[in-house]
């Protein structure tokens, strides 16, 4: 899951990054209204945290236009303001959630969770596929109810592929949601990524289709058979 | 619109000078004009009246000779009758076709001319039936202004009516109207600034109190004086008192905002003190330590935003607010708030609602309210709205658990007023119910019939 962060303080927007990192996200960071708005429309985020006094273009019109250009990623707000007015206007601007300052990590994690959840249309932090469980709360796995060590691109490419379960993903669209702008992209390594995880979690849990991408599955599912 | 913002006021003693000014000038000419218009009178009065008594004289010395021509007894005696264009004259004469008088008998002076006699002035002399009639005409000396008073008479032995005049020479009179004119309007000028100059001086001094109270005013503002000081005149003591409560009004926000944000800094002093020792000793740092400082520090400034808000609402007289603009911005919101929940808020009752008071009040009250409703809904929150006299009320009834009777008095229990309350203490419906009671309305909670908690909320409403 790839998540943007707008914000203009620099001490929080980097505290933001490294909380959402160990939680097993990858995060790309803008300073201001109009870099933000940018890298909103320009990647696909799996969501954006946004605050609303930013430099240059407030929060509440960046939102406005990635919403006027259809761009439909959960978005959560996070402010010092918290008066009513203010969150109207923001739920009215297309957010999905808000988050006033100060705030407690375990909070913004669990709304963030939330969305994210919501927009893959699953009900609870745990995804269970057969006997594979992804907990995007723990930012852990498991397979028959025992914990396999996975790196973070490696848990990255599993919850996404899990939030996504049954569909097939491109190669394209697992470097686009599982490393940042800064990371050195090369789709080949999603390779190297595929066939660890086959190993760490059992070969036919992750399906190949020829020419399209990769599928992760039940194997154990009658439907399937 | 613009030009006539930047043209200066002009000041209460210009407009008060241009304003006498401006009823004293007519009035005097005018004042002017009747005056040499009533000496002129009276001057011709006295100028005709020998005139008349002379006409008088020579119709009754006028004798007809038995041969029908008219002879004088005796000629009038004042020598200028005798000297050529005197300036006197007298005539007598026989009314003739039209304006025509043919001279009969005439002084010497005239030297042979005729008074020449206006149409006009022959037919009030017709019409006079004998009286004098005074009347203006040319002389004979390179026709000069006469005045002239002449009578019609009828006298037995002579078939027309036979005219009789005596004139004068009226230039020397006409001079002293002149003079009496160019004096009168001289001494009437010299009166008019004589009085202008009295009222600009009346007008000084009595608005010398309110120069010295901007001049008081202006010292108060540097700093010079504490207050308005001085004994006023009664029109302006009110004013006086009224800046002086309100310098001390000032005055007194201005110690409290700061006795505020010093209350504000040595609260989060404290906090920040440990935060520095824990960043200083060289040792891992407690998440602990921190997590609590912050919260002291988070509580800190949620009571001081707090208070801010509450010294605000003094400003708010006058201000009123769409109650249903409010409520719907809620009910749009909160179910996003509560997505997982299902909810669902129905609003009910009287539309068109105003509230007296801020709309960020109402804000707070309302969305507090509706905000606990929808935590502890299982799903439907129902919002009424409601009008007596003068108030309006907004019930808002949830289906969650409810709350005791105990935990309601709890709930609204006010240790101390808002504005006095301890920093994380008496948060929430208490809030609600202190800011409803500044603004005179009130909270009550009770069962709603939905099974969970009613809260009505009574505020004043605006028409």
């Amino acid at each position: 899951m790839r998540i943007l962060v707008v914000e203009d303080d620099p001490d929080l927007s980097r505290q933001l990054k490294q909380v959402l990192k160990e939680q097993g996200y990858a995060v790309d960071v803008a300073n201001d209204g109009v870099e933000g708005h940018f890298m909103g429309d320009t990647e696909p985020y799996d969501a954006v945290v946004l605050d609303l006094g930013l430099p240059q273009i407030d929060g509440v019109s960046v939102l406005q236009k990635w919403r006027s250009d259809d761009r439909k990623m959960p978005v959560l707000i996070l402010t010092a303001r918290d008066q009513w007015s203010e969150k109207v206007a923001g739920f009215d601007a297309g957010a999905d959630d808000y988050l006033t300052k100060p705030f407690h990590t375990e909070e913004l994690l669990a709304r963030l969770r939330a969305l994210l959840r919501r927009a893959s249309g699953h009900t609870t932090d745990t995804i269970e596929i057969g006997d594979l469980v992804v907990d995007n709360r723990a930012a852990r796995a498991f397979v028959n109810g025992m914990g396999i060590k996975l790196t973070s691109h490696e848990f990255r490419l599993l919850a996404y592929m899990a939030a996504h379960v049954g569909r097939v993903i491109s190669r394209t669209e697992m470097v686009e949601h599982i490393y940042d702008q800064d990371f050195d992209r090369d789709s080949n390594t999603i390779e190297v990524f595929i066939g660890r995880l086959r190993k760490k979690i059992g070969t036919d849990r992750i399906e190949t289709v020829r020419g399209l991408g990769y599928r992760l599955v039940d194997p154990d599912d009658p439907s399937k058979k | 619109m613009t030009s006539e913002a930047e043209k200066p006021n002009p000041s209460l003693v210009s407009r008060l000078v241009r304003a006498a000014a401006f009823w004293m000038i007519p009035a005097l000419a005018l004042a002017g004009m009747l005056l040499s218009w009533l000496y002129r009178d009276t001057i011709y009065q006295s100028f005709d009246d020998p005139l008349e008594q002379a006409v008088t004289d020579l119709i009754a010395a006028v004798e007809v000779l038995p041969d029908g021509r008219l002879a004088l007894a005796r000629e009038p005696i004042d020598p200028k009758y005798q000297r050529a264009l005197s300036g006197r004259y007298w005539m007598v004469g026989e009314a003739g076709q039209g304006a025509i008088v043919t001279p009969l008998l005439a002084s010497r002076s005239l030297y042979g001319e005729t008074l020449p006699i206006d149409p006009r002035d022959r037919t009030r002399l017709e019409r006079a039936s004998g009286e004098a009639v005074r009347f203006s005409s040319l002389g004979p000396d390179g026709g000069e202004p006469l005045r002239v008073v002449g009578r019609q008479v009828a006298l037995s032995g002579v078939d027309k009516p036979i005219i009789a005049l005596a004139a004068a020479d009226r230039r020397a009179t006409s001079r002293s109207v002149l003079r009496f004119a160019a004096t009168s309007i001289g001494v009437l000028m010299l009166l008019s600034f004589g009085i202008l100059a009295a009222i600009y001086a009346q007008v000084r001094t009595g608005l010398r109190p309110l120069f010295d109270l901007a001049d008081r005013v202006a010292s108060v503002r540097e700093g010079r004086s504490e207050s308005v000081e001085g004994r006023y005149p009664a029109e302006i003591t009110g004013v006086a008192e009224e800046l002086n409560s309100l310098i001390v009004h000032n005055r007194n926000v201005v110690e409290r905002a700061q006795t505020h944000v010093g209350n504000l800094a040595h609260g989060l002093k404290t906090p920040l003190a440990v935060l520095q020792n824990e960043a200083s000793v060289g040792q891992p740092i407690d998440p602990e330590i921190v997590s609590r400082q912050a919260d002291v520090m988070r509580g800190q400034v949620d009571h001081h935003l707090r208070r801010a808000r509450a010294a605000a609402r003094g400003q708010a007289i006058g201000l009123t607010s769409v109650v249903d603009e409010v409520l719907s911005g809620l009910a749009r919101t909160l179910p996003r708030i509560y997505r997982d929940k299902n909810l669902s808020i129905d609003v009910d009752g009287e539309a068109d609602l105003r509230f007296r008071g801020d709309k960020r009040d109402l804000e707070d009250m309302v969305g507090n309210l509706m905000d606990n409703a929808a935590k502890w809904t299982s799903g439907s929150v129902e919002v009424t709205r409601q009008i007596t006299e003068e108030k309006l009320h907004i019930i808002i009834d949830d289906d969650g658990p409810g709350i005791s009777e105990d935990e309601i008095e709890t709930a609204l229990k006010r240790g101390a007023r808002l504005d006095e309350a301890t920093p994380g203490s008496g948060l929430g419906l208490a809030i609600v119910d202190d800011l409803a009671l500044a603004y005179g309305g009130g909270l009550s909670l009770s069962r709603s019939p939905l099974g969970g908690l009613r809260a009505e909320l009574m505020l004043p409403r605006a028409q």
